[in-house]
């Protein structure tokens, strides 16, 4: 089978690092290209972080940036658990520089070039998803299908009824969401399963590349971080939803009708789910609810290994 | 009898209120002093001629009075697509033997608190217009509240959209004021009432009791059942006979505490009950949330109670 062609929508953010490393090794995913946006830290940061990721890889993937921000609201962070620049205080080579589009401009004109078989892999806030549909109306029939990591059939992470990614711009998840295109949601019900502990870390930096002891060392923080809230381990969310976007074996998935709710008192950026109701929403949406932990992890090993 | 703790019994009935009555009535931990209605599975007049029928079916001597007709705020809404046209659609039920005080639900509801000797706890099956409006309006009396068990709300999900279940969703400001009364609370959501399903052979075991009003239970379990089946669940959800369990069978129920909070707007997401799960708000707790059941444990105590109606008779 040929591999996918995809782009990597990302804020590195240090999960998006271990995605960056996993995707460069993974054999059913084409990466055509890398765009920032803001999310867990600021534009400058995210954009930096990305560049300095694919040329430590030294991988041949263009980095487009997108948005410095939501479309309709302030900006909030995630720094104090990504660190002031996104990654944990890690400062990577830095020689490249970006791409000349923007990132919502070379979502589609990749897209035109692939001919309706791209996917986007989006793991951080959709602001630039959202800005490429807004702008391009023959978008929606151009993408076969988007694997984010976000949101929550059930609890929040950043509020107890919103996850980050899409708290940061509810607005712009919504209209993901409301696309067309099939939004596969990698969110909190799975991600918190995809738990690597503090053991199986140390195993992953004990393969001894560069590149394994840069994954062990960059999460230490965050292992501190997820101690602190009574977690033994690191919950690798955009990890896990990069797999999932390249083999979904080892993942359950349930049709389901997705919105953002972008108005509540205390419920803004719930992906509100829609899995059983009465309702019964039209099913725009995959909630990808569960993931076989040992076997993510033994794919991160086979992975890592190849550094 | 002082052993009994005195509730109020606040509902919307509704097959499940009425099975959720019948198991108040029948346990010897419980002492009915009075029985309120409110507009919710179907309008206030039919489901206060329900709760009139249900009372006289099973013997409730206790003071009835009627809630009003629409919740706090917005328009009335109802499920009569799920208890039929009656509300309590059926089997045939006997006519009232009494009629409704001439008070309203949260006067009676007042009244009773008022004069009991020990704090009142209210189980509360249906939309929570009545308890917010006690509690806005009496709020003296909170020190004699023992708990409210509520059913209503679900920690993830909702049922009737899909973040709000039905009796929040019909009167969340109500619920908000009753989450944020500082009383100890007790939450029957979805979480727990879509595990407390009833089985053909559950309902069969309870008719084969044979006495009259195991007949009828069977009967509305029956009724339940095929309409649940209709839309795709496995078995009948008992939700609001849970809340009742809750007070006298703690030990078949997995109870976890959190911070809830009521969505009161939004486009989506009124009427929600959304918990802390990981203690973001460093909120104390404010609700006992019921999320596990032991079925096997929950159908015994159903049919104890329908069982005790003939032990009662003969």
């Amino acid at each position: 089978m040929n591999p996918i062609p995809v782009i990597l929508d990302c804020d590195p953010g240090v999960d998006d690092a271990i995605a960056f490393l996993l995707a460069r090794q993974l054999p059913q995913l084409n990466v055509l290209a890398i765009t920032s946006v803001a999310g867990n830290v600021g534009l400058e940061h995210t954009t930096y972080n990305a560049l300095g990721l694919v040329e430590f890889l030294d991988w041949d993937v263009p980095v487009y940036q997108g948005a410095s921000g939501p479309i309709f609201r302030k900006r909030v962070e995630a720094s104090s658990v990504h660190g002031a620049n996104g990654m944990a205080g890690f400062d990577l080579p830095h020689s490249r520089t970006t791409a000349a589009m923007p990132a919502w401009d070379a979502i589609h004109h990749i897209a035109l070039q692939q001919q309706g078989e791209l996917e986007l892999i989006a793991i951080g806030p959709l602001t630039n998803l959202a800005m490429a549909f807004l702008k391009y109306a023959d978008l929606p029939g151009l993408i076969k299908r988007i694997v984010i990591m976000g949101g929550a059939t059930a609890a929040g992470n950043t509020t107890p009824a919103a996850e980050f990614n899409i708290y940061a711009d509810p607005e712009a998840a919504d209209i993901v969401f409301t696309s067309g295109v099939p939004v596969h949601m990698c969110g909190l019900d799975m991600t918190m399963k995809a738990l690597m502990t503090p053991a199986e870390l140390d195993q992953v930096g004990a393969l001894g590349s560069n590149e394994a002891v840069f994954f062990r060392d960059v999460v230490q923080d965050i292992v501190g971080f997820m101690k602190r809230i009574g977690i033994l381990g690191i919950s690798m969310h955009d990890p896990a939803a990069v797999l999932y976007a390249a083999d979904d074996s080892i993942f359950k998935a349930y049709p389901a009708g997705i919105r953002v709710e972008t108005k509540g008192s205390i419920t803004q950026g719930k992906t509100v789910t829609d899995l059983f109701s009465d309702a019964k929403w039209q099913k725009n949406a995959f909630a990808v609810m569960d993931i076989d932990r040992d076997a993510f992890v033994m794919k991160v090993f086979e992975l890592m290994k190849k550094y | 009898m002082t052993s009994r703790i005195p509730i109020i019994l606040d509902g919307d009935p509704g097959h499940d209120d009425a099975i959720a009555w019948m198991l108040a009535k029948a346990n010897d931990k419980l002492e009915i002093l009075a029985c309120t209605s409110v507009s919710g599975n179907q309008s206030i007049e039919k489901t206060s001629y329900n709760a009139r029928r249900v009372m006289t079916l099973l013997g409730i001597d206790a003071p009835f009075a009627m809630g009003r007709e629409r919740p706090l705020f917005g328009e009335p809404v109802h499920a009569g697509n799920i208890h039929g046209d009656t509300g309590l659609d059926g089997p045939a039920l006997p006519e009232p033997a009494f009629e409704a005080l001439p008070l309203s639900a949260v006067e009676l509801m007042a009244k009773t608190i008022t004069d009991s000797s020990e704090p009142v706890t209210i189980v509360a099956t249906g939309p929570l217009t009545n308890v917010g409006a006690l509690l806005i309006l009496h709020p003296e009396l909170k020190p004699k509240i023992a708990q409210i068990s509520i059913m209503g709300g679900g920690l993830d999900h909702g049922n009737w959209t899909p973040a709000a279940e039905f009796n929040i969703l019909v009167d969340p400001e109500a619920a908000d004021v009753v989450f944020k009364s500082g009383l100890s609370l007790t939450m029957a959501g979805l979480d727990v009432t879509l595990k407390a399903l009833v089985f053909p052979e559950d309902f069969e075991r309870i008719r084969a009791l044979g006495n009259p009003i195991a007949t009828v239970v069977a009967e509305w379990l029956d009724f339940f059942y095929g309409f649940h089946r209709s839309i795709g669940y496995a078995g009948a959800p008992v939700h609001d006979a849970v809340a009742v369990a809750a007070l006298v069978k703690p030990e078949i129920l997995t109870i976890k505490e959190y911070f809830v909070q009521i969505e009161t707007s939004g486009d989506f997401c009124r009427g929600a009950t959304i918990a802390d799960h990981y203690g973001f708000n460093g909120q104390q707790p404010n609700t006992h949330a019921v999320v596990g059941i032991d079925r096997e444990g929950f159908i015994d105590l159903l049919a104890e109670a329908a069982a005790w109606y003939g032990k009662e008779q003969a």
